[in-house]
């Protein structure tokens, strides 16, 4: 109660403080002669104050803040002598003794203070000295980087965290995999908690189905400039409090709020112009003439061109240019931010803006967001963080990204045939191209054609925290994320897809609501300076709904309403809806405990009740255990302290769960099917799922060992891990004999390991007084391997596209995503055919076709002889950041790599089948004739060939990226405290301006399946990546 | 202060207790579940709907069986169609070449069409007699789906010879205990029989929303072609005499009134659908309340007015298209060298060799691609009838009837063909007949099962003749069974057909 008393006379004396201030100028208050303990906090090297630092008088409740000029007096009767702890975001804490009152100069070390900071982890912070687990962060150098979602930021920034674009769509999906994939089937994506807030990633509730190709990203919603800090949890030890969410790691999302004793006003922006990165080779006009004529000699028909034909056609059209151009890229930030000793806050908006490489696309966004905290008295803060966005991706269509059909705007226009003209002479699109199944424009189909997403999202929370007891503290949040989205579709009639139907029209809308209350319990306490506890426990519940409606129509008398007025169609398309709710309840508890800060354990454990899962198994447990020992706090490491000035080991083991099935998994389903009687829609109803009341959660068991090791008085620091994970009971759909009527059902059988090693290292190469320069190296291998399939699987080809054969295979010994074909051996020769070599089965092989590797020895090629053609999954992946700092010009570059992937380049295996109507890649120049060209290495022209899964197709996807290079320059404060400015910089980047692979196609990162885990690294005709070159400006008042 | 800690207590206590109640039993509103359904007259008729619509789509939105699928192994797999240049399906190449293997994709995909469709035949008759309501239309219910599962088990006996037999819904049984081998063509065809000799309970014809609907003369027609498939021409008589119109010929008593339409076209038109001559139809639809229908035979047969775009299909060579006299109805309604383009008001000719046609569906404007088409697919029709009945009483008889005569020249009448020489033989007789049925069927599902069940040599020695279908084999006679059901149940309960 005394305590309270105290606190009350000075929480009255501090408004009184706080009102005065608002009266009377800060000379005025400086001038109080009753402050006694007061002084100035700066930087240790440049002299700079530092507002914001804390000033806290140890063994008291006594704490200030530092203003703008650095400066901090304490009104309080405390007697010398005292020591101040003075502490502030990325300095050294310093504790420094005070004998007697007045004036003191204080200057905290800035750097590598890393050790002592402070680190958020699940549902708190924890120092990082005390950490068990598995933490990295990332570094801030990368968020700053111009970006349409922050997904893209992780890439090559932390060791361990593999990102891959899935295409250069503004506004795409990535593909993320913390330590690789844990579930062949479902959920590989780590979990995303946004100041708080659980976010499982799931891209289909921002895909309706009404708009087609590729998949939109639902991250992409969230500015990334708002981001102040990302952390990665990577192991059990830190991930298992978020238990059947945390197998894949854990991204920790801190976003930006105000600083004590300040009011910054911050704009920051950039503008620059994009282009794409590279061009495919084709045929032009008069080679694809010719090889139609080499075509019709082998079907035995006259040929189609003259000799003097093929002359005048010359180069013909250039489809693929005619779809690009340069675009523009633009963002825009004001944000206000600042606080006093009770509240802090961050308003800003952000205007994004990019226009697409390819004509018709691009992605817009605009959002806002309010972070507010304070505290309302000594015992209890409330706070709130709310975040609102609106964007729209405009995106090229084609068939769905998960669909097992192939289409797309952009790979029918590299096929279309060079010697139809693309436009004609008064301007407008020829459409009397004799090569197309339709009187269409590839281009126009593009340029005409609607294919919007419209994504509005709010995402809120609000929470308050309560000091039951000094150590004991009572947290209460509550969240919602509302996602809504609006697609909308129209082919006009004049298009490809519009002219079968007069016109085609689809609207979609979704809407996606989730709320989360979180209540937790935090026991915080020091016995002595021995032994710290922290003791965390709490409930939590999340709800989540969807609900999907699309309609279509088609038959448009005219386009000028399109998708807008559905009434004005002549023909109905049965409309669909579908919704679907699920929940997850939770208990938690976790035990840090540290004796001196030198040995560390954290004891985790949460329990989860889905109810995507079976009746039997709904709820799960996961327990991990971590220690963790600073060896550079005994005593008999001074003798190396000179060399070795940190030193850290970390043992993790535990439990982590996957249940990202889809709602109602379990449940034995009848599906909707369609009959007509008399010319009548009649509707059936039959089973379309077997139940499964035992369907449970996939488990993954880590162990995680790795060491933090400082050097040369941290300016070098290295960070390992070594980790084995197992996942089990796997969720896999088991294949039943067809005669039962069931393909399969799903049930949790097989297991699948990930192991590999990390490091992260930091060195501070050069820490001059005018030039200093810093370096990152991330390096991360990670080896995957199916274990089982369960009883009797060993082996099966996920679903192939019809007509396709599939080029990959998950078998058990294999990495998941393995490809799957025959070796090539050259092409026969006529020698081959007379000495009977073994050739393909069931084709008729003849001398300059290919010749395919009898790799089972038997004299015949068969489906037998296809083989493990290498795997999706890199050997290693690393990233190498580097900042430099000269007087005012600040300089940074990043390259991020990836090596030993292979990528299935589909488009170019689809632009070999040689027809008489699409154009073909330009290797077909050095195809084989008996005549022309008996050293040719590309096999001889025949009329519309079988595709095979062959070597050649199966490339080396490793690259080596320029990432960013940025040069900054940053006006002296001098020079700019006449306009009252705190900083100006002004800067220039480019973004993947240079990139090193031997891939063939547009860009070694694709991915056309999305985040379907069996089918990564697959290439067909996506949408081609860019280089960007921009200028930006920094401006703080 | 005080009063701060309990207001705040108040508002986060209640905070707590009001949102932490979510259950975690699923109660979905978008999807019926099991326990929901089959309690109804109206489960009971949506659950003979769903039987019928295996047969014109497919679970995985793939092809059709009836429309596509069926048609790869009878039209593929027979002398009268190779696969197009445009079509780069490796095992759809494969069955028109005869090279291919246990393997194939497309041979697995029919597999599996036909157990779905018996699977929810087996559902449907299985639940619909503990559902309480009118008797009659509860076991007219049953009895259409004891149709379709005799339709399917009989083409399943006839591709692959003894096979699985699956007779219950498999939901209340161990997954082990699905694992089960092969039984007997002969076990197969007496369910095939007693189902079908129960359908012959269905109603005469139907009216208003239910035409298209199974009907007793539907099951006696199947019933007679399964009898003439096992050479059992006096059943085969007897079931025919039930479906042939009384009165035209001697010994008939059907009352069903089925006949020939005037003209051939007739039979593959969206406006005379479930006409006289459409004995039983897999139904296909355009913009019938809002959806279409994937009848794919129609892309098969015509996919641009661009002449150097091909369809899916193409006749095997051109001795198919010559087979045909110049006056033979039939060839202008089976092929098209020319077709109008309404859209340019020109007609567009095709070079080369003549393409497939029946299955274009010219009712559509504009014309084009055929993704989408109305036109119904006749799974057995008078004609087939007429045939099956001459065939039967030259086989009962050791010689030509002169009704048998009568019923293949009223097939040829109707085509503008002269009638069929006077006074053959029995054997050639035979020939004439199968001679007839090839051309007035192809692609309808028909050439491979006649090309077996004539036996011996017949379907290697007609596949020979194909240039492109040398690597014909005896083995081909029956499909093999898809490897990945050997896989999974074993070799040794489900046994491979000889050959394979």
């Amino acid at each position: 109660m005394n305590l309270f008393q105290r606190y009350r006379k000075y929480t009255s004396v501090l408004l009184f403080a706080i009102f005065l201030t608002g009266i009377s100028s800060l000379s005025v208050f400086a001038q109080n002669n009753n402050v006694s303990l007061y002084g100035r906090v700066v930087d240790e090297k440049t002299k700079d104050p530092l507002a914001g630092a804390v000033v806290h008088i140890k063994g008291t409740t006594h704490e200030v803040v530092a203003d703008q000029n650095g400066e901090f007096k304490f009104i309080t009767g405390q007697r010398v002598p005292v020591v101040y702890i003075v502490s502030f975001v990325g300095y050294k804490t310093r504790e420094v003794p005070i004998n007697s009152y007045g004036h003191a100069d204080i200057d905290l070390q800035g750097g590598n203070s890393v050790l002592s900071d402070v680190v958020v982890v699940g549902y708190g912070t924890q120092r990082r000295s005390d950490i068990t687990g598995s933490v990295a962060s990332v570094n801030k150098n990368l968020l700053s980087q111009p970006a349409v979602s922050f997904d893209n930021l992780l890439q090559g920034s932390v060791p361990g965290v593999a990102v891959t674009q899935s295409s250069g769509q503004p506004g795409s999906t990535a593909t993320i995999r913390v330590r690789g994939g844990n579930s062949i089937n479902f959920g590989n994506a780590p979990l995303y908690v946004i100041d708080g807030f659980i976010i499982y990633n799931n891209n289909d509730y921002v895909n309706t189905g009404a708009s087609t190709g590729a998949s939109v990203n639902a991250l992409s919603t969230i500015n990334p400039s708002d981001i102040e800090s990302i952390e990665i949890l990577k192991d059990a030890s830190a991930t298992a409090i978020y238990g059947s969410h945390g197998a894949n790691g854990v991204v920790i999302i801190t976003t930006r709020r105000g600083k004590k004793g300040t009011d910054e006003i911050n704009y920051s922006g950039y503008f620059g112009t994009q282009q794409v990165t590279k061009k495919l080779s084709l045929l032009n006009a008069s080679q694809w003439a010719s090889l139609v004529n080499d075509l019709n000699v082998s079907t035995g028909s006259a040929k189609t061109f003259s000799d003097s034909a093929i002359a005048a056609l010359g180069a013909g059209s250039d489809w693929q240019n005619s779809a690009l151009r340069k675009g523009n890229v633009q963002n825009h930030e004001l944000s206000i931010a600042g606080g006093d000793d009770r509240s802090k806050y961050l308003i800003s908006g952000n205007y994004f803006n990019q226009d697409g490489t390819i004509l018709n696309t691009g992605f817009k966004r605009y959002s806002a967001r309010v972070n507010y905290e304070r505290n309302v008295s000594s015992r209890f803060k409330v706070s709130t963080n709310v975040f609102g966005s609106q964007s729209q991706e405009n995106s090229l269509f084609g068939s769905a990204y998960n669909s097992i059909n192939f289409s797309g705007a952009y790979p029918s226009l590299l096929l279309t045939s060079p010697v139809a003209k693309i436009k004609n002479a008064d301007g407008s699109y020829n459409i009397s191209s004799p090569y197309s199944t339709t009187p269409t424009n590839p281009l126009q189909d593009i340029t005409a054609t609607t294919n919007a997403s419209k994504l509005t999202r709010v995402l809120g929370t609000i929470a308050g925290e309560y000091k039951l007891l000094k150590e004991l503290t009572l947290k209460v949040s509550a969240g919602a994320d509302l996602i809504n989205t609006k697609q909308n579709y129209y082919a006009p009639s004049y298009t490809t897809n519009g002219y079968s139907t007069s016109g085609s029209a689809s609207i979609g809308s979704a809407t996606v609501v989730t709320w989360l209350n979180e209540n937790t319990l935090t026991y915080d306490h020091a016995f002595g300076n021995t032994h710290f506890l922290n003791v965390l426990a709490g409930y939590t519940t999340q709800f989540e709904k969807d609900e999907f409606a699309v309609a279509s129509a088609q038959k448009f008398p005219n386009d000028l309403t399109g998708y807008n007025n559905l009434s004005y169609a002549g023909t109905a398309v049965l409309s669909t809806s579908n919704g679907h709710s699920s929940a997850i309840n939770s208990w938690l508890g976790r035990i840090t405990y540290s004796y001196l800060h030198k040995y560390n354990l954290t004891l985790s454990e949460r329990a989860d009740g889905s109810s995507k899962l079976g009746a039997n198994n709904k709820w799960g447990f996961f327990p991990a255990i971590g220690l963790s020992w600073n060896v550079d706090k005994e005593g008999f490491f001074e003798q190396v302290r000179k060399t070795v000035s940190n030193l850290k080991l970390r043992f993790t083991a535990g439990q982590t769960g996957n249940s990202e099935v889809p709602p109602y998994s379990s449940l034995a389903t009848l599906t909707p099917t369609n009959y007509y009687f008399s010319n009548t829609l009649v509707t059936g109803i039959a089973p379309s799922q077997l139940a499964n009341p035992n369907l449970k959660w996939e488990t993954t068991t880590q162990y995680d060992a790795g060491f933090d090791l400082g050097l040369f008085n941290n300016r070098v620091n290295l960070v390992a891990d070594a980790y084995y994970k197992k996942t089990s009971d796997l969720l896999l759909y088991v294949p039943f004999p067809l005669y039962t009527g069931y393909a399969s059902e799903l049930e949790n059988v097989g297991s699948v390991e990930n192991k590999g090693f990390e490091l992260g290292l930091n060195t501070d190469n050069l820490r001059g007084s005018s030039l200093s320069w810093k370096s990152t190296v991330v390096f991360a291998v990670n080896r995957n391997k199916i274990l089982s399939l369960g009883q009797g699987t060993s082996s099966y080809f996920p679903l192939a596209p019809t007509g396709q054969v599939s080029p990959v295979i998950v078998k058990v010994g294999l990495p998941v995503g393995t490809f799957w074909g025959y070796n090539t051996k050259g092409l026969l020769t006529a020698d081959d055919i007379a000495k009977g070599v073994p050739v393909l089965a069931g084709v008729s092989q003849q001398a300059g076709d290919q010749k395919y590797v009898d790799y089972n020895g038997d004299g015949t090629v068969t489906t037998a002889d296809k083989h493990d053609l290498g795997s999706s999954q890199p050997k290693f992946t690393f990233g190498f950041s580097n900042t430099l700092n000269y007087k005012n010009f600040d300089l940074s570059f990043f390259f991020q790599g990836s090596y030993g992937n292979r990528i299935f380049n589909l488009l170019q295996q689809k632009l070999e089948v040689t027809t008489t109507t699409l154009n073909a890649s330009a290797t077909l120049l050095n195809r084989w004739n008996a005549s022309t060209n008996p050293n040719g290495t590309f096999p001889k022209a025949v009329n519309a060939p079988v595709p095979q899964v062959i070597d050649r197709y199966i490339e080396d996807g490793s690259y080596v990226k320029l990432k960013n290079i940025t040069l900054g320059y940053s006006f002296s404060r001098g020079l700019i405290s006449k306009i009252h400015a705190k900083q100006i910089r002004l800067y220039v980047s480019a973004q993947n301006p240079i990139v090193w692979t031997k891939y063939t196609g547009y860009d070694p990162e694709v991915n056309f399946y999305d985040n379907d885990n069996t089918k990564q690294g697959i290439d067909y005709g996506i949408y081609p990546s860019n280089k960007t070159f921009l200028a930006g400006l920094n401006v703080t008042f | 202060m005080q009063r701060i800690s309990i207001s705040v207590l108040s508002f986060l206590l209640p905070a707590l207790i009001l949102l932490s109640c979510n259950k975690l039993k699923e109660t979905p509103n978008s999807i019926i579940v099991a326990s929901q359904f089959y309690k109804t007259q109206a489960d009971a008729t949506a659950a003979v709907n769903a039987v019928y619509s295996t047969l014109n789509s497919d679970p995985a939105a793939d092809f059709p069986i009836y429309g596509r699928d069926l048609n790869l192994l009878t039209g593929n797999g027979s002398d009268d169609q190779v696969y197009a240049p445009s079509n780069t399906n490796p095992d759809v190449r494969a069955l028109g070449t005869t090279t291919y293997v246990a393997a194939n994709d497309r041979v697995h995909k029919v597999w599996q069409q036909h157990y779905y469709g018996i699977s929810r035949a087996n559902v449907a008759i299985d639940n619909i007699p503990n559902i309480n309501f009118d008797t009659t239309l509860r076991s007219r219910l049953v009895r259409e789906a004891k149709f379709i599962r005799a339709l399917l088990y009989f083409n399943i006996v006839r591709f692959w010879g003894d096979a699985p037999l699956v007779l219950h819904d498999p939901t209340t049984v161990d997954v082990n205990s699905l694992k089960t081998g092969r039984t007997s063509k002969d076990s197969i065809y007496r369910q095939i029989i007693a189902d079908l000799n129960d359908a012959t309970n269905l109603p005469k014809l139907y009216s208003g929303g239910d035409i298209g609907r199974v009907t007793s003369g539907a099951a006696h027609a199947l019933l007679a072609k399964v009898y003439v498939t096992r050479r059992d021409w006096t059943d085969a008589l007897t079931e025919l005499q039930q479906v042939i119109t009384t009165g035209t010929f001697a010994g008939t008593t059907g009352t069903y009134g089925y006949d020939l339409f005037a003209k051939f076209l007739d039979v593959f038109q969206q406006a005379t659908k479930n006409g006289k001559e459409h004995i039983f139809s897999v139904q296909f639809g355009t913009n019938l309340g809002a959806i279409n229908s994937t009848q794919s035979l129609s892309s098969a047969n015509f996919s641009s007015f661009n002449t150097a775009v091909y369809p899916g299909d193409i006749p095997a060579d051109s001795t198919l298209w010559k087979l045909f006299d110049s006056t033979d109805s039939r060839r202008s309604v089976t092929f098209y060298t020319s077709i109008y383009n309404a859209a340019t008001g020109k007609t567009v000719v095709y070079p080369g060799a003549p393409r497939f046609a029946k299955f274009i569906d010219y009712s559509l404007s504009p014309l084009t691609s055929q993704g989408v088409s109305g036109i119904n697919y006749p799974v057995i029709r008078y004609a087939d009838v007429l045939l099956l009945y001459a065939e039967t009483l030259n086989e009962i008889n050791g010689a030509p009837t002169g009704d048998a005569y009568a019923a293949i020249n009223r097939v040829r009448a109707r085509a503008g063909v002269a009638n069929l020489t006077a006074g053959l033989g029995q054997s050639d007789f035979r020939d004439s007949v199968f001679l007839e049925r090839r051309k007035e069927f192809i692609q309808e599902g028909n050439r491979w099962f006649d090309l077996v069940r004539r036996g011996g040599t017949y379907l290697y020695d007609a596949l020979k003749q194909i240039p492109a279908k040398t690597g014909v084999a005896l083995k081909d006679t029956l499909y093999p069974i898809p490897q990945t059901e050997i896989d999974l149940v074993g070799a040794k309960l489900l046994t491979q057909n000889p050959g394979w």
